[in-house]
């Protein structure tokens, strides 16, 4: 099955002088063949402001989008995700090979790699590295990664032969060793207790860039490494990257990372707002807003809660929920309607948008079936008690404040009231696993495979549902014992073809219960100046800078 | 005179512990703590047996007054603590926080007095009265001013339209142009402000009359005669600032993103980085004692009155 991405891109278009394209070019083909009849430059330091700090950079924990941004420059993977088709292709790994049942994974170390502290990488470094992300490391505080599914163990065959075997069949690791989650670094860096690495300086990668210093949570310098010679085999340009560095400085305000851009004192900035594209395009400058090809930007039940536990009450709240409204107030083209539970560019994807209607009589139908009634307020009511809801806003999530009283308004048509609270507070994190403060959540995740399913939902990974058994101790009793089977099949289920049936069932299940709402599919937006020449994303849409050159400013 | 000072330092001492004691007893009663909110982040994937791991080898969940008790003991000997957040002790965060804000609150500080004294004493100089009257009103307008918007405008004008100072990347003092502006200007309201009514108000005083009397200039009466007379109370106030300068401090380093101790305060209370708030509370009081004990102190200096009264009460 090959997949195209079919979201249109600003960038490439501009580059090409044309006004428009849709349709299946990628992002990745239009910018790289605009640049390819312009000779890249060497040298430069790219300035590049970030909304926010990164936070911990364990390479598992580079799912979080500052730290993911940072760590893709710096570390190397094993394979390579072309994010124009997503096949997987060599990098450190030269060649792979699987066994029937998906149990056992046999990689071959390119040769010649060192760490950028001289260590060499190796099968042996490999293993370290696997046998930490797949396992964790309880005395360092190392938490296991959510990309490796029933790891077993590792087994050096030869200084530059590794294998590593799985309790069960586990189809998504190939995949799993191309993302920023597994990154590979230094066994010193392993050596690190995991509150140690917030320090940036101290995570020695293989990358095409090396930290050179760190001012913690406002700044951040990256220098290119002259001998790197071992970018992905498939990629045009080998060797060093053609910038000398990379500046990040972290610029929460919106107002100040789009001025600094249009004035000339920053490159590269991440997070625009959809109501700021146009002031950005108008001035000629670039915009890049590539999928993150995973669960869509939803709101989620928890339905441990009993006024979310009955199946019709998020049934009608989501046939209450009109998402081309929320799409087209708050958001841009860049923002697809969602038709599922994950993106149309995901792996395994299936079209339920007949299931995801707008129709405001089903579910004042539904809530009455439900026993919910109009009270006097104007809410519904049941044994004297009213149906209202909470949801702590997500600050990660674009606009999110502004998707959840949207929600709240659409609700209110139904008699149902939906409180917006600000996550400001440090608490607002240990209140949204408390399924009786936090009913509602807003959630999304990115990664091109369709364990990024159960990533999301299973217990023990993001467990977004809060089911019990999972990061949350304030659950009393809820655990959907079919959609956990669904996600274990997901993730052990060899066959191609039937593991993609599977994600199909796992989506229509979760929307036949109701348990998420997806709003829209969620883009990663940045803006640049238009000499930034050769910006590309990895195929969930963190930047890499590895192919990125500055021309002249005219 | 040695007892007055002793008494003094023994109130400063009662106010700190007050201080730590109750932010000690508010920060505890807060839901959840750093250690949670920092690993109870989903994308961590941690189970509650980690997390229950996790919490005891940081000592979270041993009894209340004990951990009152070894604080108390720790901070009496320097010692202030980990940061959960950041993976670095608390007094290296103090450290490095420290110098930024302090010049920003020193220059700060120093250009609101010069714009407060500039406005009182231009209102009351300037001949014609509806001039006066506009100067007389700046400091209302100015008190009135959020200092974030006003950050975000002189971003706009002074870095992105005139381009005359970066925002991003600044030499050594350009960094500090704007925000020290930014800080400046509200602070300076409220000093003007007490500075006018001063002088309106040492301006109706007997020996103003008799000056007048002998021929003396209204400028001459107002440097020579009013001035030194109407900064007194003006003192007062200045020390009370300090707070201000702090809460400004808060929102100017978040808006031009520099480093200091608001932005440390900042990203401490957004994680509820408990050893790095209660440092920062007992950090800000005694910085406030100190201020407040010093303008006590200077008092005798512009006022030869209260040196007489000193020597008798000593």
């Amino acid at each position: 099955m090959s997949l195209t991405s079919r979201f249109r891109n600003r960038a490439g278009l501009a580059l090409l002088g044309a006004t428009l394209l849709a349709g299946s070019a990628s992002w990745a083909a239009t910018a790289w063949a605009a640049g390819a009849d312009e000779t890249p430059v060497k040298g430069g330091t790219l300035i590049y402001l970030e909304q926010q700090a990164h936070t911990n950079l364990y390479p598992p924990a580079g799912g979080f989008y500052p730290n993911g941004g940072i760590l893709n420059q710096i570390t190397d993977k094993l394979t390579y995700q072309n994010p124009q088709t997503l096949e997987i292709e060599p990098w450190i790994a030269e060649s792979w090979t699987v066994n029937a049942d998906a149990t056992e994974y046999t990689f071959k170390i390119r040769k010649g790699i060192t760490f950028s502290d001289g260590t060499p990488l190796d099968a042996a470094a490999v293993a370290k590295n696997y046998d930490t992300f797949g396992r964790g490391n309880k005395e360092l505080k190392l938490p296991i990664s959510e990309v490796i599914n029933n790891y077993d163990r590792s087994e050096v065959i030869d200084p530059y032969t590794v294998k590593f075997y799985f309790k069960k069949p586990s189809p998504g690791f190939l995949q799993g060793t191309s993302v920023i989650g597994s990154g590979l670094v230094s066994p010193a860096t392993l050596a690190l207790p995991y509150e140690a690495l917030g320090d940036a300086t101290k995570i020695i990668g293989s990358g095409p860039f090396v930290v050179a210093s760190e001012t913690l949570g406002r700044e951040l310098t990256l220098k290119a490494r002259a001998d790197y010679n071992w970018g992905p085999a498939k990629l045009s340009h080998q060797g060093r990257a053609y910038l000398d560095g990379i500046k990040y400085i972290v610029t929460p305000e919106d107002s100040v990372r789009i001025g600094a851009l249009l004035a000339g004192q920053a490159d590269v900035i991440r997070q625009i707002q959809a109501y700021d594209e146009k002031q950005v395009e108008d001035e000629g400058y670039l915009i890049y807003a590539p999928s993150t090809r995973g669960v869509n930007n939803s709101v989620v039940f928890r339905p441990d809660n009993p006024l979310v536990a009955d199946v019709r009450v998020r049934r009608a709240l989501l046939h209450a929920t009109n998402t081309d409204e929320i799409v087209s107030t708050l958001f841009s083209t860049r923002y697809p309607k969602a038709t599922s539970i994950i993106a149309k560019t995901a792996l395994g994807y299936v079209d339920l948008s007949s299931k995801l209607t707008h129709d405001l009589e089903k579910a004042k139908a539904l809530l009455d079936e439900a026993g919910w009634r109009v009270g006097a307020s104007g809410l519904r009511q049941k044994n004297g008690q009213t149906l209202e809801l909470s949801a702590y806003e997500s600050l990660p999530q674009p606009q999110n404040k502004e998707t959840l009283q949207l929600v709240a308004q659409q609700w209110g048509k139904v008699g149902v009231k939906l409180n917006v609270l600000t996550a400001d507070s440090g608490s607002a994190t240990v209140n949204n696993l408390d399924p009786v403060k936090a009913p509602v959540s807003p959630a999304m995740v990115g990664r091109a495979d369709p364990d990024v399913i159960k990533s999301q939902y299973y217990p023990t990974n993001r467990n977004v549902l809060l089911q019990k058994g999972g990061n949350s101790d304030k659950v009393q009793s809820f655990v959907d014992d079919k959609l956990n089977g669904l996600l274990e099949k997901l993730a052990s289920e060899p066959d191609r073809t039937k593991r993609l049936a599977i994600a199909g069932d796992v989506q229509s299940y979760v929307i036949d219960q109701a348990y998420a709402i997806p709003i829209f599919e969620e883009p990663q937006a940045f803006a640049a100046a238009p000499y930034v020449k050769g910006v590309s994303f990895e195929a969930v849409g963190r930047p890499s800078f590895y192919n990125t050159w500055l021309a002249p400013r005219r | 005179m040695s007892r007055y000072v002793i008494g003094r330092i023994g109130q400063a001492l009662v106010v700190l512990w007050a201080a730590f004691t109750v932010s000690f007893i508010l920060l505890q009663a807060l839901p959840g703590d750093a250690i949670l909110i920092k690993f109870l982040n989903p994308e961590l994937g941690l189970g509650p047996e980690q997390i229950a791991d996790i919490r005891a080898s940081y000592a979270a969940d041993t009894p209340l007054w004990s951990q009152y008790l070894h604080t108390i003991a720790n901070f009496l000997t320097g010692r202030f603590g980990y940061s959960v957040q950041a993976g670095v002790p608390v007094s290296a965060l103090l450290l490095a926080n420290l110098p930024p804000t302090l010049w920003l609150a020193t220059f700060g500080f120093l250009l609101a007095v010069i714009l407060a004294i500039s406005i009182s004493f231009v209102s009351v100089l300037l001949p014609l009265p509806r001039l006066r009257a506009f100067f007389h009103s700046i400091p209302s307008l100015f008190i009135s001013t959020p200092v974030f918007w006003l950050g975000i405008l002189l971003i706009q004008v002074f870095s992105f339209q005139l381009k005359l100072i970066p925002v991003i990347s600044p030499g050594p003092w350009e960094v500090l142009v704007l925000p020290v502006l930014t800080l400046a200007v509200p602070i300076s309201a409220p000093l003007a402000q007490v500075l006018m009514r001063n002088i309106d108000h040492v301006l109706t005083e007997p020996f103003v009359a008799v000056a007048r009397a002998k021929g003396a200039s209204h400028g001459w009466v107002v440097w020579k005669h009013v001035a030194k007379n109407a900064v007194l109370p003006t003192l007062t106030i200045g020390g009370i600032l300090f707070g201000e300068l702090l809460a400004g401090a808060v929102v100017t380093e978040a808006v031009f993103g520099l480093n200091g101790i608001g932005s440390l305060t900042q990203h401490a209370v957004s994680s509820q980085d408990i050893a790095v708030l209660q440092a920062l509370v007992v950090f800000s009081a005694a910085a406030f004692v100190l201020i407040n004990l010093t303008v006590d102190l200077l008092y005798p200096i512009f006022d030869p009155r209260l040196r007489i009264q000193k020597g008798a009460v000593a």
